[in-house]
């Protein structure tokens, strides 16, 4: 096309595609029409236009001020040599890349796994997981778990359904069958009934040290449940909180486990329950994550942390959700089983169900168990 | 009163209307303008999110048309719905030979009979509204999907009626407080935005706009919210907040932040019982701006 303006922007949105964005052809065409309205010759403006079309969620926006900063503002920017820009306003686009409140705040961080990675440097990264499941393991687990669903509980909706009695008459079918009959009431009243939902499961995984063994059955465990229910979200957890429900999005299962696997960089690492929880309860749960959700802890209670943060976590979680389910796999078969850890004992008056899951078999109680719990 | 053509003007009138927005947001929602793209707002709560629509509809003089979004709302509750119980008496009115009428008939199901939802109303409007769909990650997902539709095309079918099309475009302001996840689908027909804290200076100058008369105690109050908001608070108090509690003090006649001022107030801008526990704790420290 040979016009510098057209490259520029060209040039710039491949460059956030190397960076890793997503960003399609129609969304340059949005950035040229968003122009339109605004100086081309103004960084900032060009700044803030691309970051509201290129950009469409706010983990992505860190990586989108690093490829402006190179791209526009940098000593070799490739920008420089084809675009003439206003003096002043580079300086003022230097500003609005520090400006608060579009970095990242400081809470933010842990949601970017290598920046937790790098501000942890006591946990023991270790990638050490699924890659010890043999192929014919993995298949042999597969095949059986594939048999298994997890059902969570149901509630009522506000939506309705045609039903033959019912609290709510159908006034829609009731006044059509009045037309069919020109103008006479019906005969019949139509009526409705509410209609009812799974409620949306919510698995939280201890993969630290003492539940790695555990950890791998239940991530497959996760990923069929997935699957199965309607809605279901992961994490798992160790000396801190990773949601996973994104890399279990996977349609294949080992891809799931490997994607998992790199995500919970905290493999072994020790465990830290209470503050992974409140992590989870401030920071997902209070959002409204997991209301009216079956939270299912996996878990064997033995925690490193200040135990008081576990019990005010876990008492605010059960405000929260609508059940929770505690699977220590320590439980074993044992009919009479006493929680012994600290962790466990702080946790228990705030759990509904207790079961063990450490084999097939008291994964499929689970499973038995889980649609009656209302 | 027609939509600006640069930021400088947006930003000045919406600053008339009491809404201080920062250069991004101002980018933004003028690309909106004249793109006529729906904008996607998000950021943590009492940020200012809704009251951006608020005051671009007072502000242009455009009609607010509001879809608060729940858990289960279906389409009826966001387009139309018919009004039985007129249809109902008006059957009842028709006399037999007017019944078997098909002319009759029709007019049943005519506009008269037609209630018109927050999205159905949009699109009659067009230019002439402002539509806020509020707290879209509330609704389900297919709510998001058939919102889809409604977005990219802004017509809206009744079987009945026939197909209803925007003259023009509305501006469409949808906000989201991240307890889920959007769909790409739906973030790529929107441009983006996300609204952070603003800074103490930026906020104090937001609550001297709605609070005039406030005066010094503006500042140590946003000095108090900001100290807030670095402590480990279960509900970190929004700009909301900050207002509220210097609308709270001035009702009380309080023109000083002292401890027993601050404390009897806390409840306009703490929301949890921990978190009060917390502050009151720690008051002196919070409200001595050291």
């Amino acid at each position: 096309m040979g016009d510098p303006f057209t490259d520029v922007l060209v040039g710039f949105a491949a460059e956030l595609r190397a960076a890793g964005l997503t960003v399609g052809t129609g969304d340059v065409l949005t950035y040229f029409a968003a122009m339109t309205p605004l100086d081309p010759t103004d960084l900032v403006d060009l700044y803030w236009a691309g970051r509201a079309t290129l950009v469409s969620r706010r983990e992505d926006g860190g990586v989108y001020d690093e490829v402006f900063r190179r791209y526009f503002l940098g000593a070799d920017a490739p920008a420089k040599n084809q675009l003439v820009l206003r003096a002043q306003s580079v300086a003022e686009a230097e500003a609005e890349l520090v400006m608060p409140g579009t970095e990242p705040g400081p809470g933010e961080n842990q949601e970017r796994p290598f920046l937790g990675w790098m501000a942890s440097g006591a946990d023991t990264l270790k990638h050490r997981s699924f890659t010890a499941c043999t192929p014919a393991e993995l298949a042999a687990l597969r095949r059986i778990m594939a048999t298994m669903r997890l059902t969570p509980p149901r509630r009522r909706t506000r939506r309705t359904r045609p039903a033959a009695t019912g609290p709510e008459p159908d006034m829609r079918a009731t006044i059509r069958e009045s037309m069919r009959m020109h103008g006479e009431p019906p005969g019949q009243l139509f009526f409705r009934q509410r209609k009812t939902k799974l409620r949306p499961l919510i698995l939280i995984l201890d993969v630290s040290g003492s539940m790695a063994d555990y950890s791998r059955h239940l991530l497959q465990f996760a990923h069929t449940a997935r699957h199965a229910a309607a809605r279901v979200e992961v994490f798992c957890f160790g000396t801190r909180l990773t949601r996973i429900t994104r890399e279990l999005a996977h349609q294949r299962v080992d891809a799931a486990l490997e994607e998992a696997a790199r995500t919970v960089v905290d493999w072994d690492g020790g465990t830290r329950i209470g503050e992974s929880l409140d992590t989870f309860v401030r920071k997902w749960a209070r959002g409204g994550l997991c209301r009216g959700a079956v939270v299912v802890i996996c878990s064997d209670g033995l925690d490193r942390g200040d135990p008081e943060v576990l019990a005010t976590a876990m008492e605010r979680l059960a405000r929260l959700c609508h059940r929770i389910v505690w699977l220590n796999p320590h439980k074993g078969d044992d009919r009479d089983f006493r929680p012994s850890t600290l962790g466990m004992i702080v946790a228990a008056p705030h759990i509904d169900l207790l079961l063990s899951g450490h084999d097939l078999a008291s994964l499929e109680e689970l499973a038995g168990l889980l649609p009656v719990l209302n | 009163m027609e939509y600006p053509g640069t930021v400088t003007e947006l930003t000045a009138s919406l600053r008339q209307g009491g809404y201080l927005a920062d250069r991004g947001l101002a980018t933004t929602l003028l690309v909106s303008l004249s793109l006529r793209r729906p904008v996607l707002l998000e950021g943590e709560v009492g940020v200012g999110k809704t009251e951006v629509a608020k005051v671009l509809a007072a502000v242009f003089g455009r009609k607010l048309i509001r879809l608060q979004c729940y858990e289960g709302i279906t389409t009826s509750q966001a387009l139309y719905e018919w009004d039985y119980s007129r249809q109902m008496l008006q059957i009842r009115a028709l006399s037999q030979a007017e019944a078997a009428d098909e002319r009759s008939v029709d007019k049943l199901f005519g506009p008269k009979f037609l209630l018109e939802r927050p999205l159905l109303e949009a699109v009659r409007q067009g230019d002439r509204a402002v539509l806020l769909i509020d707290e879209i990650d509330r609704a389900d997902d297919e709510f998001e999907a058939f919102l889809l539709e409604v977005l990219s095309d802004f017509q809206i079918s009744i079987p009945e009626l026939g197909t209803v099309t925007a003259d023009s475009r509305p501006v469409v302001i949808l906000t989201s407080n991240r307890t889920r996840e959007l769909h790409d689908a739906l973030r790529r027909r929107c441009l983006y935005h996300w609204i952070g804290y603003p800074t103490a200076a930026r906020e104090a100058e937001i609550v001297a706009v709605r609070e005039p008369a406030a005066g010094q105690l503006t500042r140590k109050v946003v000095a108090a919210v900001h100290r807030l908001r670095e402590m480990d608070l279960a509900k970190p108090p929004g700009v909301a907040e900050t207002i509220d509690w210097v609308r709270t003090l001035g009702v009380l006649g309080e023109n000083e932040l002292t401890p027993d001022a601050a404390s009897d107030t806390l409840g306009a801008v703490i929301k949890d019982r921990d978190d009060l526990d917390l502050v009151r704790e720690n008051l002196a420290e919070i409200i001595s701006g050291g």
